[in-house]
This record gives C-alpha cells, structure tokens and sequence, in this order.
C-alpha cells in the first residue's frame, strides 16, 4: 500500500504541469464554495442583526412582576437585558391628541445594545436622568411638534400625567414603531409600578430556545417568553427562504463544479494512461492499479482541499473584519434597517461541504478510467498511444 | 518450455477485420533464444503480446512453464507477468515520471526483491552506472532500451519478450544492445523470444521463426 501511495505522489509531483492545473482547480472551487456558503450564512446573520438588534432583542418578555430584577435574567448565554416599561396613553400638544403607547427605557443600556437611537430623524436620542420624548416622525407630524417642544402624556389606565421635552424625532421605515411608538426615559415614567418588559440579548451562537428553557427552570414560568422568530415570523420565513433558495443555488454551483472537476480528474487519469499500461505488461494486478489511481484522486484532493479550505477561510476571515457592505442595495430593506454590511461566518456545514463534494465528485469520476485500465488488456492500451 | 497450440487472432479496424494470427503452433524450450521474423503485419508483435498475456487470443492457448495462460484470471495472470516475464518494447516504454533507478526498481517491489544492489549491479551490466538518477527523458534512444532491458530482467523472469528492441537505433548501438541482451540473459538463464525483421540479429538466436500474414512459413 506503501508503494502505491509512494509512486501516486511521484507522478502527481512528476506530472507538475497538470498536477499544478488541477490543484488550482480544485483550490479555486473548494475556496469559492465556503466562501459562497458562508455569505449565504453572512446574510441570513445580517437580517437577524438587524431585525433583532434594533429594539427587540433575541427573545423578548412581558409582563415580568417586579419583584423580579434584570439581575436574575442575567443567566449564561445572556449578554444583556434592557428593562421597558409600557404605558398606553394619549399625548397632547396645543389642540392636538394622539394615543400612543409609550415606552419608558435605560437610554444608556438602549444605546449599549440597541439601534434605534441611530435612527433619529430630527433631534437627538434620549438622555438619562431628563425627562424627555423619542417620539415617531409621523406622530411628531400629527401634532405639529419639533425638538424641544413640551408635551403632555397622560396615562389611559389612571389620570397621571406628565410633561416630556421632545429630544428627537425617529424614522425606522417599520410600520410597527413608525406609527404609535415612543420612547421616555425611567425617571419619566408616570406609572412606576406596573410590571415590565425586557429585550433579552444573547452572546454569539447561543441557541434562543434554550436560554428559554433555562428561564423556564429557573421558575420564571410567569413571565411570557418570545423568541425573535416567535415575534417575526415573517423573518423566520424569509430567512427559511433564503437558506432553500441559496441550497438550491449551491447545489446547482457544487454539481457544475464538481462536475468540472470530475471531468478534469478523468482527463488527468486517462492522460497516464499509457502508463498503466506499462505497468500492466509488468504485471501490476486491478486491485493495484486501482490503489495507484485512487491514490492519486484522493491525494491530489487532499492537498488541494487543504489549500482550498485555507484560502476559503482565510478569503471568509477577511470580509468577516471588514464586512462587505452592501447598503446602495438594502437601504429600503427593512431586515437591514440598522446596517447593510454582510459579514460572511464560517460554520461545519461551510467549511466542510465543498472539500466532501470534491472528493465525493472525483471518486466516482476516477471510477471509469480505472475500470477502462483493469479491462482493456496491455497490448490494446499500449497499440492505442 | 513455451508452446502455443494452434493459436489464432484477429482485430477490427478501419479497414475491417484484420486476421493477425492464423492457427500458430510453436514451441521454445527454457533457456533458448528465439527470433520472430516478417515483414511490418505479419502478426510477430501478436504472437509476441499472445505468449506474454498482454492479450489473448480468439482461439487456441498458449502454455508457458505448465501455465495455460490464457485460462488464467486477471489477477492470476497479473502474478504470473510479474514473477515469470520481462518485456523490452519498441520504444522502451519505461515509466516517464519514475526515475531510472525507480524503474528498474519496479518489478523488484512487485515482487518483494531486494532492490538497492540489484539496480546498481543491473546498471552496470548495461554499462550505465552514472544515470542511476536521471529521468526517462533525459536519456538517448539507445540508453532506454538497456535500461528497458535492465528493467525487464530486473527480477530474473524465465522468459524475456522484445518486441523490435533495435527499431529505433542505430546499427551499432543496436547491435550492441542485443549482444547485451543475448549475454545478460545467458548469464541469468533466461528464454529470449525477440520480434525484429533486422536480418543481422537473427543469427544471434538460436532458433527463427518465420512469419507472413499471421502464418508460420519456415523455421
């Protein structure tokens, strides 16, 4: 077995031109296909980013008691909680009313974690401490209201109400914040003691419906857990999407590659074939030769996969630092609200998949030259060259 | 000893079938040098390929040692090349990405042979010691053939096949080739069955064996 390895290496490494040909093109397919499929990945990543990262957070819970604090939700795989809370109400400015449903925040922790801030239109973000408004572009429209002006919310549940100053107006393209949200600080509250919301954030490649299986043993079997994709499920559905449509694609790329490369690998074969055919005047049995040219298939694959495998990473590793930033095509696209940059992430199935379909390709394709090897005799292979 | 029974082959070509070899009965005791004569197809690289195994015939069989080899399977008849045949072709055919030493040096690991001394006595015998690293390609017509021949007896068969061994040499370097071989082979008790229609090595043998269109004429 020893040998055989031995003398494949020899001609693949004696072979140079066409060694040099088919490496290259097993290198460059390998690489372009990890580096296909961990964009695929890059912008399914990219949706949820957005989608999740502007307000709502991974999983979002309501009506959390009191008694509870942000602390204890703090559990592993959790990088953050923000605590909101809810109030529904009418905001009066001049002869003007609008209901609303306004959302006490931590600006600090919301700025930490969350893009809404980025999307002010006119004004600034909330400050702490101060008791001021974020308020919708097109409520600020139907009260004819600018930054710094003082407006009046009153609860609809009890009759206390408060003044807020307008520190700015936001615009974020979703139909749902656009049109009856805003946003207080704490101290601006008027109820203090009704129960709140969280925005629940998760480290990197923490699985959400275990972090709320986690809740769940922690006897926090009150509190009404959501995942992002519970909430939008119109994104769960796109990303599903995505991910059929770019399997289909690749698959189709991966069949024509690898096809490519299974003809490429037949060519090479029957290019030596003369000699096999020495060889088999000099008595080499069909399992040797067998072992000689599936020697030669699966390393040449190897070494080229290995390299291909590191150029896809390294080709991966780049753009996921710099990001590949695609906004002139996502401005409008609102799963890319906060950012349009695509950052490619590599996973198993990525940096797997191509080198396993090289090799499975070429295998079968070194099939028939072997078989046209064992079969035709010497004399007929020797006579054809 | 080597015998064919009446042994017959033909081949489809462009032209149609083409009768290669037509009832040939021979037989060549061990040890003895035997020279297939005729004109370009007259079916001497045939009868060359049908006693070696590289193919087999339509009809008839061909007995080498005891070993009726054309009813032998793929891998019997693999074993039975490797330890008990050597083959010197036109052009020398050796392995053009193995070097001289891995080539002489092949049948030797097929057969689990030391391998080392016996290239570098081999070498010598062919009086090319020096070229022990070089590539196929770097050598002249007449260095291939005896480090062919080198290879073909590497592993001492009992038979040797040269199929027009001096085609492509001149008179001189082929001369000297085949009184290499003729010697080598004496020296290691080996059969040489040599197809060539150069008038000037047939005296060499020990027997000639005439063919015209796939028939024997004279012996």
């Amino acid at each position: 077995m020893y040998f055989w390895i031995k003398t494949a290496t020899l001609f693949l490494v004696r072979s140079r031109s066409s060694t040099v040909v088919l490496t290259m093109m097993v290198i460059s397919a390998v690489a372009t296909l990890i580096f296909l499929s961990s964009l695929a990945i890059g912008i399914n990543d990219a949706m949820i980013r957005n989608s999740v990262g502007l307000f709502s957070g991974h999983i979002s819970a309501f009506k959390i008691p009191d008694d509870i604090t942000k602390k204890q939700l703090l559990i592993e795989g959790v990088s953050g909680v923000l605590k909101r809370i809810p109030t529904a109400g009418f905001l009066h400015y001049r002869d003007k009313l609008e209901m609303v449903r306004l959302i006490a925040v931590e600006p600090a922790e919301e700025k930490r974690f969350t893009a809404i801030w980025k999307k002010a239109f006119k004004g600034r973000y909330l400050e702490p401490g101060k008791k001021e408004i974020f308020l919708s572009r097109l409520i600020a429209e139907r009260l004819s209201v600018e930054p710094g002006d003082i407006l009046n919310f009153r609860s609809a549940t009890d009759s206390a109400s408060v003044e807020l100053t307008v520190a700015g107006i936001y615009k974020t393209g979703i139909d749902q914040f656009d049109r009856g949200v805003s946003f207080c600080t704490m101290s601006a509250v008027p109820v203090k003691s009704s129960p709140w919301n969280a925005a629940i954030f998760l480290d990197d490649g923490v699985d959400k419906e275990l972090v709320v299986g986690k809740y769940r043993n922690v006897k926090l079997n009150n509190i009404s857990f959501k995942t992002w994709s519970a909430l939008m499920p119109d994104l769960q559905q796109l990303i599903d999407l995505n991910y059929i449509s770019m399997f289909i694609v690749i698959v189709h790329v991966f069949i024509v590659v690898s096809s490519g490369i299974a003809g490429a690998f037949s060519i090479f074969i029957l290019k030596n074939i003369r000699e096999y055919g020495i060889m088999k005047a000099m008595g080499i049995t069909p399992m040797e030769t067998a072992y000689l040219i599936f020697s030669e298939v699966i390393l040449i694959n190897l070494v080229a996969s290995s390299m291909g495998i590191v150029a896809g990473a390294a080709a991966v590793f780049i753009f996921e630092n710099i990001g590949i930033d695609l906004s002139a095509y996502t401005s409008h696209n609102q799963y890319f609200i906060v950012s349009g940059i695509i950052f490619p992430r590599l996973t198993v199935f990525s940096l797997c998949l191509p080198p396993a379909s090289a090799l499975l390709f070429s295998i079968p394709a070194a099939i028939w030259p072997t078989a046209l090897v064992i079969k035709r005799n010497a004399a007929d292979i020797l006579r054809s060259i | 000893m080597i015998q064919t029974y009446n042994i017959s082959k033909s081949y489809r070509s462009g032209r149609g079938k083409v009768q290669a070899l037509y009832d040939v009965s021979i037989s060549i005791p061990g040890g003895t040098t035997l020279a297939i004569v005729g004109k370009s197809g007259s079916g001497k690289t045939t009868l060359l390929n049908c006693i070696g195994g590289l193919e087999l015939p339509d009809r008839g069989s061909v007995n080498c040692f005891g070993v009726e080899i054309n009813t032998l399977s793929r891998k019997e008849l693999s074993y039975f090349q490797r330890r008990n045949m050597g083959f010197v072709f036109q052009f020398g055919n050796l392995l053009s990405y193995l070097t001289v030493f891995e080539n002489i040096s092949f049948p030797l690991v097929l057969n689990n042979m030391e391998k080392e001394k016996r290239v570098a006595e081999l070498l010598d015998k062919v009086g090319l010691p020096e070229i022990i690293s070089a590539m196929p390609y770097e050598l002249s017509g007449g260095e291939t053939q005896r480090i062919a021949f080198a290879r073909a007896i590497a592993h001492s068969p009992k038979m040797l096949l040269a199929d027009e061994p001096t085609a492509n040499l001149d008179t001189e370097t082929g001369e000297k080739l085949i009184k290499y071989m003729f010697n080598v082979c004496k020296e290691e008790g080996c059969a040489i069955i040599i197809a060539t229609h150069d008038q000037s090595l047939i005296k060499l043998a020990d027997r000639t064996l005439t063919l015209l269109d796939g028939k024997v004429t004279g012996e």
